[in-house]
């Protein structure tokens, strides 16, 4: 059949009209959706032993796996990630782990017990940074392909917890071999890998390391035989902007997708901006009250009926109105940990009371005291605000208390020398496990040396729930002692927790499943695009 | 004395000059009363007596002061400016990485400053005690008084995320691949791999940071041009040119500018050292993976092999600035002749 012109024309038109259709349609399946992620760059490695920071955490987290992993928000437990499952000895000394069979490095070699135990020797005879973390391992045997046995020297029930740090990434033993790596004892002279593990990863993440400039950017692209839940994005691309004001003008100008060290000024003011969202969630730090146990420092403070009295009487609804996003701790020990007391489960204010207990010490009228505290913003948050609130919160029970804000250093010097009767501090946990509590019981270094509360002061079974808190292993025991001593706490400590302030972040209103840990702090497998 | 002589000359010079640097800068970071063990190691590793000892032999800080200086000095004599301590990478490496970055935005910004600061200069002489010259010698001021950092700020949120006029932040957007690394300058190296794309992207990035770090050095030079260009003005010679009947043009750029220029020209040795060496904010604000930034982590890490090579790199880019001005003055002043 002959087509007329007209109708050839057509045809002609209605061919390319298709065809750029299905150009169209091939270009979306095909295009890469790239995550571009504003963040001050402060490491000087992405080798897994080499590196001990936030901006390797960040990266690692992506690049590699560790054998166990915390929920995503925080450390509130334990979760299997390249292991399945654990058992503990009955001493407390062996941990034995049975690996995943499906897990497949970036080369496609399987993952075996080997390389878990290259891995962590590796760690421990390098001697660099995040080495200390290997250094309670005794011994560590490969049982099989599956099964790797460590044994400790001496009893931890953090190692859990710590073993779900980046610097525990289990890497290749064949790659990293090949490249200059070893584990033997004198891998801190022998190995050279650092520098190929600084530009691409050996490991099993959802993410491959594919360059890193240094102070400039680091790329990595989805690791397509992952064997876990694919992430969204197909490409990362982390720039370094070490000024939180530009970091801010990039955000707003949509040159990156997500800002991680913006200020909470800076987030405030980026409110009802629709093209930016903001993350609120609770950070890693504990505001509290220190009242000193020696009534030569102390005076009436170190009456447990008073500091009893104090605890009751802080408005903590007050502390949650002033800084948004903030939580109320059950406890001294952080809100995010295994076990932890949250709002739920934390003191309320009860005036009168607090008022009773000051009349049942002896101090139905009152009595002055100085509180001491740092004059600082911390993460946001300014201690002479809350200095002034927590100075109102006691007058309502009789306590006069005078501000006394010092420069940081010198402030610190009295706290640690535990000269101030009362003092306004915080606290975050130097490694995500409830162990960090025992630091605010008898026994432990704040308690004694900075509050002078001390073993002798607390009878005899509390001292001995205090020592097993520190050895037991078993998981559901722990929670159970844990529970027991913040109970304790909340009737007789010399502490007065009372705040925990929220991070922020600010990203492009299109970026979806932002989530802040206080281990690794963004988990950008988690992120996607609207 | 023959050309060739006077270069050895002053090479041989130069050697005392950048080992008494070494010096100096190796005393000063070991009088600093802080330990690069807390700078260097995490908390938890401090109370680890195994992991610190197993640093300090590493690092060679278990030695005398004197013992490290002169292990140090032996190594640089072979040629070997050691291993920082915080990159674990050898600092030639470190310095070939971040130099190239500072190089680029220093030579663009002089030449943009150079360029303002000259016709500044000159228009402010010419139309002496004019509005137009109260009005560059107020722009002048400001550029010299201003400070760089907020400029670069307000050039930021201003120029680029609320007008769009000039790029972002970096060296080239975020998305752009970097060219095949040949001399580290992005423009050359583009140029060099036919990525035309590329090149205009860096050009584009170079712009705003130039044109901040050349609004100070432009401020410098407009004020040392125009009175130069005064008093030049106002010498016999000019006189003569103008009774000659030469165009007043001519006379100015001719007779006036290139004599007026030879103080400029000192000034430039110094303003390059300054702009390679002290560019640290800018460099933060804009995102300049550059030397500045390189210096300032090493100083605050008490990295004191990276410490002694950016020093060393610093007095050694002053003294070939130098050289290079000294030079300029045998083209531009034929009376000057070295002996």
């Amino acid at each position: 059949m002959k087509l007329k012109p007209a109708a050839s024309t057509r045809a002609i038109g209605a061919l390319f009209l298709g065809a750029i259709v299905a150009l169209a349609l091939w270009g979306t399946t095909l295009a890469q959706e790239t995550i571009v992620i504003g963040h001050a760059e402060i490491t000087e490695a992405y080798d897994p032993a080499h590196a001990f920071n936030p901006t390797s955490g960040m990266v690692n987290r992506i690049a590699y796996d560790t054998l166990v992993t915390f929920p995503d928000a925080d450390a509130s437990a334990i979760e299997p990630l390249l292991a399945t499952s654990w058992t503990i000895s009955d001493d407390g000394l062996t941990y034995t782990f049975t690996l995943r069979d499906d897990v497949t490095f970036v080369d496609g070699s399987p993952l075996t017990a080997e390389d878990v135990v290259f891995s962590f020797d590796r760690l421990k005879n390098v001697k660099a940074q995040p080495s200390f973390l290997a250094d309670p391992i005794a011994s560590l045997a490969a049982i099989g392909e599956r099964t790797v046995a460590i044994t400790l020297t001496a009893v931890r029930p953090s190692f859990l917890a710590e073993l779900a740090n980046t610097a525990f990434s289990v890497t290749h033993a064949a790659t990293v071999r090949a490249n200059g790596g070893t584990d033997a004892a004198d891998a801190a002279e022998t190995d050279t890998a650092q520098a190929y593990l600084n530009q691409t990863s050996a490991g099993t993440g959802p993410y491959i390391l594919e360059s890193w400039s240094p102070q400039d950017r680091t790329v990595l692209v989805r690791n397509p035989d992952y064997w876990g839940e694919a992430p969204f994005f197909d490409r990362v691309i982390i720039v370094n902007i070490p000024e939180a004001a530009t970091q801010r003008v990039a955000l707003v100008a949509g040159n990156v997708d997500l800002a991680t060290d913006l200020t909470p000024d800076q987030v405030v003011a980026l409110e009802g901006n629709d093209d930016i969202g903001i993350y609120l969630g609770p950070g890693r730090w504990t505001h509290f009250l220190l009242m000193n146990r020696d009534p030569e420092v102390g005076g009436p403070m170190a009456n447990p009926l008073v500091a009893q009295a104090v605890r009751h009487a802080l408005d903590y609804q007050g502390y949650r109105d002033l800084w948004a996003g903030s939580v109320t701790p059950g406890s001294n020990m952080w809100v995010g940990l295994a076990g932890a007391f949250g709002q739920d489960q934390a003191m309320e204010r009860d005036l009168e009371r607090a008022r009773a207990l000051m009349a049942e010490a002896g101090y139905a009228d009152g009595f002055e005291v100085t509180m001491h505290y740092a004059d600082l913003t911390w993460a946001g948050v300014s201690l002479s605000t809350n200095a002034q609130k927590i100075q109102s919160d006691l007058a309502e029970i009789g306590i006069a208390v005078r501000l006394l804000p010092g420069e940081v250093q010198v402030a610190l010097e009295g706290y640690r020398n535990g000269t101030q009767g009362l003092g306004y501090w915080f606290w975050g946990p130097d490694k995500l496990d409830p162990v960090d509590f025992l630091e605010f019981l008898p026994g432990g270094k704040v308690s004694g040396e900075r509050a002078r509360w001390t073993p002798e002061m607390i009878d005899e079974a509390t001292r001995a729930l205090i020592a097993r808190a520190g050895v037991e292993t078993d998981a559901d025991e722990r929670m159970a002692i844990f529970a027991q001593l913040q109970d304790y706490a909340q009737q007789d400590s010399a502490f007065a927790p009372f705040s925990v302030p929220a991070v922020q972040t600010a990203f492009r209103a299109d970026i979806e499943g932002y989530v802040w840990h206080p281990q690794w702090g963004l988990d950008i497998a988690l992120l996607s695009r609207k | 004395m023959p050309l060739y002589q006077y270069i050895v000359r002053r090479v041989l010079f130069a050697i005392p000059l950048v080992l008494g640097i070494t010096v100096v800068a190796f005393l000063i970071a070991n009088a600093i009363p802080a330990d690069p063990i807390n700078a260097n190691l995490p908390q938890s590793a401090l109370n680890n007596e195994r992991l610190v000892q197993a640093f300090r032999e590493k690092w060679g800080l278990d030695q005398p002061l004197h013992v490290q200086y002169l292990t140090y000095l032996g190594n640089l004599l072979r040629g070997d400016m050691g291993v920082s301590i915080r990159t674990n990478q050898p600092v030639l490496d470190d310095i070939r990485q971040f130099l190239p970055a500072t190089v680029e935005l220093a030579t663009t910004s002089i030449l943009v400053g150079l360029l303002l600061g000259v016709s500044f200069g000159i228009v402010s002489a010419v139309w002496r005690n004019s509005p137009v010259d109260y009005l560059v010698r107020v722009v002048a001021l400001i550029g010299v008084s201003f400070p760089v950092f907020l400029l670069a700020l307000i050039g930021l949120s201003v120029l680029h995320a609320q007008l769009g006029w000039t790029a972002g932040p970096g060296r080239l957007g975020f998305l752009v691949s970097r060219p095949p690394h040949v001399t580290g300058l992005y423009t050359v190296d583009a140029l060099l791999a036919g990525q035309w794309a590329t090149l205009r992207d860096a050009l584009w990035h170079l712009v705003l940071p130039s044109l901040v770090l050349g609004m100070y050095v432009s401020g410098i030079i407009a004020r040392i041009t125009r009175s130069s260009l005064l008093e030049v003005l106002s010498s016999d010679y000019i006189r003569t040119a103008r009774a000659k009947g030469q165009r007043e043009a001519f006379v100015i750029l001719r007779h006036g500018l290139s004599n007026a220029l030879i103080p400029v020209v000192t000034l430039l040795g110094v303003l390059y050292g300054n702009l390679l060496a002290g560019a640290v904010l800018t460099e933060a604000i804009f995102a300049w993976p550059g030397i500045g930034r390189y210096a300032y982590r090493a100083s605050t890490s008490q990295d004191f092999p990276a410490i002694m090579g950016v020093s060393m790199l610093i007095a050694f880019i002053y003294v070939v600035a130098n050289f290079i001005v000294d030079f300029l003055y045998f083209f531009i002043d034929p009376r000057i002749r070295y002996a």
